[in-house]
Parts: C-alpha cells; structure tokens; sequence
C-alpha cells in the first residue's frame, strides 16, 4: 500500500474494489450500456443547470430563445441537452430491447429489469416535462391537453393532477414544472444507482484464479465503448440537433391554433400512440400504464423458468414487437391519413397480445 | 424610404466581388445546405436587404436584434446606421438592442391570415431555404377549374396552393451594392439564405466544432480499441 491510500481510507478501498480480479473475462461491450447511462445522466445534469441558470419559466419560450441566441454558447449547451435526451432514450431502449432478447430479465434479474423498467417511466415523465418547458408552439397543446385531461378527471386522480398542474395550464405552471423536471431528474439518478445496485448483486462473478480486474480491463472496454459513444453523440448534436423534435415546436405558442403533424419527441411517440388508440382519457392513462406494467411484469409472463432455453421462436417474436413499437411510433407522428386510427388500434392489440398471451405461450411451449 | 436604406446599400462592399462570380440559381443551392455547410455571408447580407426592404414591412423577425448583424459582417457603423433608419410604433427610432421590428400588421388586412414572425420559420417549414425560395418564386396564375379564395393568390409551393400573402418580389426590388443582379430568383434565393441564417445563426461554428470533434473521437475510438486490445491480450 501507498500511503495516500493509508492516509485516505476509502481510496484504499476504491484501489482494492477496482483491482479485485472477480470478473469474468468475457464481458460484452454492451454491458457498458448502464455505466453510459449514467455518464450521460451526470452530464444531461450538468448542462440543465446551465439552462437553468437562464430559463425564466414566466417567458418559457423567449427566454429559450435568449438562451439560444444571447447567452455564450448557450445554443450549444442546448444542443448538448437535446442530444442528449435522445441519446439517453437511445441508450435506455436499447439496454431494455437487450435484456428482452437475452432474457436477462428471468430469475435472479428481475429485480434490474424491473429498475430497468422503472428508470425508464421516470426519465419518460422527465423527457416529457424537459419538452413542455421549451414553450412552443408544440410543447403548448401537449401541456394544455395533460392539464386538461389530468383536471377532468374526478375523485383521487383529479386531485393528484390538479396539485401536479396547479390548475389550468397558465404562464405559472411551468414554473412548478421545471421544479419537477429537476427533482425527476435527480430521481432516475437514484433508480439508477438502485439498479446498479441490484446488478452487482446477481452478476455472477468468475471463479477464483479466472478472473480480470476492473483496472485495467474493464477500464479498457469501457473506453472504447465511451469513444464510440462521443463520436455518435457529437454526430447527433452537432449536424442534427433537432433530431426526433417537432418543427413546430420552433415556433411561439398560438392559443388559437392546433399546430399540424408530429407534435411530442420521438421517444415519447410509442406511448402517445398507445395512449390515442384508446378512447377517453382514463383510456389513455390505463394505455400508458399498462403498457409500463405489462412490461414490468415480463419476468412473470415468461414461463420458461430460470434456466429456461432460450427459444429462436420467442425471439423473432421480440424483434416483431421492436418492429411493432416503432410502428407505434411512426403512426403517431404521421397521423395525417384516414388509416391512421385504424393502425394505431392495431399495433396497440399486438404490443398487449405479445406480452399477455404469446409470451406465456410461446415460452413455455418452447420449454418443453 | 430612400434615406433609411441608405447606409445598407453599403453593405456588402466587405465581401463584393467574389458573390457576384458564383451562380447558385441554376441549379438551386445554397452554400448552407448539407452537413458540412456554412452560411454564405455575401447572400445573407444581400437577403436582410431584401427582408428590410420589403418582407419587413409584414413580417417582425423579432428573435433578431440589429447588433446581431455583426456576424453576418456588418460594422457598428453599418448596424447603427441600419437601426437609426426604423421607426418604431411609439415613433423613436430603433437602436441596436431593439429585437428586428414587428410592423403590428392586423390579421384582418390578409383575411385572417396573420403575417408570421420570420425569426425561425426556416428551421419550422419542411424544406427549409428551399421551402421558402419555392414560395417566393412559386405565384403564377390559378390553372382552370381553381376557385381562388378572396384576397388568395395561386402560388404552387404554398401547401393548399392559396396563399395570402400577395407575390412580393420583382426585379430590381432592391439594388445591390456588390453589383449582383438583382433578378426576382436572386433576391428569392439570398433571403432564403438570410433566413436560414436567423433561424440557426451558429450553423457554421456548429458544422466546424462538429467537424473537429467528429476527426478527434474517430481518432481516439482508434486509440483505445488498439490499447483495449494490447491490455487484454498481454493480461492473459
Ligand atoms: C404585404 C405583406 C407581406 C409581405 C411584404 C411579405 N409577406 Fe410573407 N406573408 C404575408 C402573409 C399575410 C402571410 C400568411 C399567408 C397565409 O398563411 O396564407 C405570409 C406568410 C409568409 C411565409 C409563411 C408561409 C407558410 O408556409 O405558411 C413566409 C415564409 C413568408 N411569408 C416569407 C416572406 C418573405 C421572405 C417576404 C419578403 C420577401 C415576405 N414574406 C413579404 C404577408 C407578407
């Protein structure tokens, strides 16, 4: 031992932590994706704050503006913050989408897939939050329908709306909402750190004498993956910062008119879709939870028990459900032809049908 | 009119010479457009002339501020010049500070049509600069069979095809000071460019950091998928 690590215990520990030989050799580069994850949080926390510094709620949209045009590079600062919401969805999507074609979600995962899980509705209801606060002409409707929807409902759920929103959406309630975003934010940090938690605790180590250490290893791998994801990310921020977020929202908000085509993120597009093929708004609510529930409960669907095989039948399945969200998703953004409903309704069914009766199904058939 | 224009009829002396050399008109494109492109100056200079001349008489553009001009080239000289020349509503003049100036058009003069603020409207219509050089130069008249709504014109770029804002621009409009003709494409074109300009004011610094920044990460991914490799197989 050194004596700085003698003089500072914990550095001590952090030294040993990092050098124990208990990993197995052959981890995957995509395993970094949680530890990216969270990179991309610290930084997304880093620059919000700098918006924050500016943001002036009560003139939403001119001082995004202001941000943008009078502020040293705060138009870069915007484009790291944009970027880097679609790149943590990227990164969130496809962690899950792994863990689903794996089946890193049986027994003992399924605590991390249900963090998993979870991470994603927080930073979902963050995203969403993050947009409103831009004030455009976009953000506006989306805000104005949630607040009216949340405030039309009664009883238990009403309420909880009406203190979210503090009332109709007026030029305060996004002060309360920035406030969200934020706390949110902080949030999906800790489920973050909860799922690092319980993966550390199901990963299964290397035997004795197998095993490499994180240093240098892991450091190594994690380096790669960390250039690899600079290098997409700076292609996204700097050539197309706008990637994925409606045009109109560039524009004011206009109280009198409904802004035409693709009005959310396209993150939040899957879900909005689910949410508009069902009718009424506690139809859109119960849409958008059972969709995060059904999948929360994948570990249970899937009957092919801890040690199940993994059958190729299931997993053109999952792919058929990638291609079902993103067709979700499409059909939400472009929904300027008569067929539109129609298909809305039916990647829905499917999405609810893959987890509620083909994956029962197909898994235990598939066990025998 | 002629007095508050005065002082941009000296813009572009900076740049004059090398616009007029290049014809963009045929085929149409724009020095901005692609991933690699930056905003052309010259044209950009030459569309604010075109916006103050005529659009501005309709539409504000009031994320711009007249100090905003120096990165397009202008000298504080020129940018003051350009703000001592508009009248505002109280009737003092504007000053550098003073975001480009809503005309306060009511809706009524167009149908209901109100003007939009030009500010970002390059980043918001589909198509962008091309969007809109599309639209200045697309009027023509209604073919048979077309009932035109009052106080609507024929344009083919427009979606609905009935737009109301009436055609604008013409020859000699304006006259350049760099000595470009001033045809009604050109002038189409050049404030097609300006818009694009106002509604992403950082595009070139943006392509040029990215650029830099695309060379170093595919050069340090290089790095370390070499020193990835040596470390693993030398630990083992
Ligand atoms: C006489 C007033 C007037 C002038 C001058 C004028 N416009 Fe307009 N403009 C309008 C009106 C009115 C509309 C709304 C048209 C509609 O919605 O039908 C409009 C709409 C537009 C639009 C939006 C079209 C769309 O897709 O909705 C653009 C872009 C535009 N103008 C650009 C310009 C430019 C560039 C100039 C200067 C060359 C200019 N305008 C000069 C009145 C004017």
């Amino acid at each position: 031992m050194t004596t700085e690590t003698k003089q500072i215990p914990c550095l001590g520990a952090l030294c040993a932590c990092l050098c124990a030989p208990v990993h197995k050799p052959e981890g995957k580069y995509l395993d970094t994706l949680p530890g990216l994850t969270a990179i991309l949080l610290a930084f997304l926390t880093l620059s919000g704050l700098v918006l924050a510094v500016y943001y002036d709620p009560w003139h939403a949209f001119a001082s995004v503006g202001f941000i943008g045009h009078e502020v040293n590079n705060g138009w870069l600062v915007q484009a790291y913050h944009a970027t880097g919401a679609t790149a943590l969805f990227g990164l969130v999507y496809l962690y899950l989408f792994r863990a689903m074609l794996t089946r890193g979600y049986r027994a003992p995962g399924e605590l991390v897939w249900g963090l998993g899980v979870k991470l994603m509705a927080v930073l979902l209801l963050v995203g969403w939050l993050g947009f409103v606060l831009t004030g455009g002409a976009a953000a506006y409707w989306s805000l104005f329908k949630a607040s009216n929807g949340a405030l039309a409902l009664s009883g238990a759920a009403g309420a909880i709306g009406g203190w979210f929103f503090g009332g109709p959406a007026g030029s305060g309630t996004l002060a309360r909402l920035e406030l969200f975003h934020a706390v949110l934010a902080v949030g999906a940090m800790a489920v973050l750190w909860l799922l690092f938690a319980a993966r550390r605790a199901v990963v299964p180590r290397a035997e004795p004498g197998q095993g490499v250490a994180f240093f240098p290893y892991y450091l190594a791998q994690y380096l790669v993956a960390l250039a690899v994801f600079a290098l997409i990310f700076s292609v996204l921020a700097f050539f197309t910062p706008h990637l994925g977020q409606p045009a109109v929202n560039a524009l004011p908000a206009d109280p009198l008119t409904l802004p035409l085509g693709t009005v959310l993120p396209w993150y939040l597009l899957p879900l909005a879709g689910i949410a508009q093929a069902l009718p009424g708004i506690w139809g859109g609510i119960l849409g958008v939870v059972g969709a995060l529930a059904v999948l929360a409960a994948l570990p249970w669907l899937d009957r092919s028990g801890p040690a199940g095989a993994k059958g190729g039948l299931y997993c053109v399945f999952t792919w058929v459900l990638a291609a079902d969200v993103i067709g979700l998703g499409i059909t939400a953004a472009a929904r300027n032809y008569p067929q539109a409903s129609l298909l809305l309704v039916l990647f829905t069914f499917w999405y609810f049908f893959h987890f509620l009766v083909l994956t029962p199904f197909v898994t235990a058939i598939e066990a025998k | 009119m002629r007095r508050f224009f005065a002082p941009l009829l000296a813009l572009g002396l900076a740049v004059a010479g090398n616009a007029r050399a290049e014809d963009t008109l045929s085929p149409l494109h724009f020095q901005s457009d692609g991933p690699l492109g930056s905003i052309d100056k010259a044209a950009a200079q030459r569309g604010f002339l075109v916006y103050q001349t005529v659009c501005a008489a309709c539409h504000s553009a009031n994320a711009l501020h007249y100090r905003d001009l120096e990165a397009l080239g202008l000298t504080p000289d020129q940018m003051a010049g350009v703000a001592a020349g508009v009248k505002l509503a109280d009737g003092s003049a504007a000053t550098l500070d003073s975001p480009f100036k809503d005309p306060a058009m009511p809706a009524s003069a167009f149908g209901g049509a109100l003007p939009p603020d030009l500010s970002s409207i390059a980043a918001q219509r589909p198509g962008g600069a091309q969007y809109i050089y599309a639209l200045l130069t697309g009027y023509a008249t209604a073919p048979d069979g077309v009932t035109m709504l009052p106080g609507h014109f024929y344009n083919k770029a427009f979606p609905g095809e009935q737009v109301a804002m009436p055609p604008v621009l013409r020859d000699n409009a304006v006259t350049y000071a760099d000595g470009t003709a001033a045809t009604q494409s050109q002038e189409a074109a050049d404030v097609a460019e300006f818009l694009t300009w106002a509604a992403d004011p950082n595009l070139s610094t943006r392509h040029q950091i990215g650029l830099r920044a695309v060379i170093f990460f595919a050069f340090l991914g290089i790095v370390a998928v070499i020193s990835k490799r040596r470390i693993w197989r030398e630990g083992r």
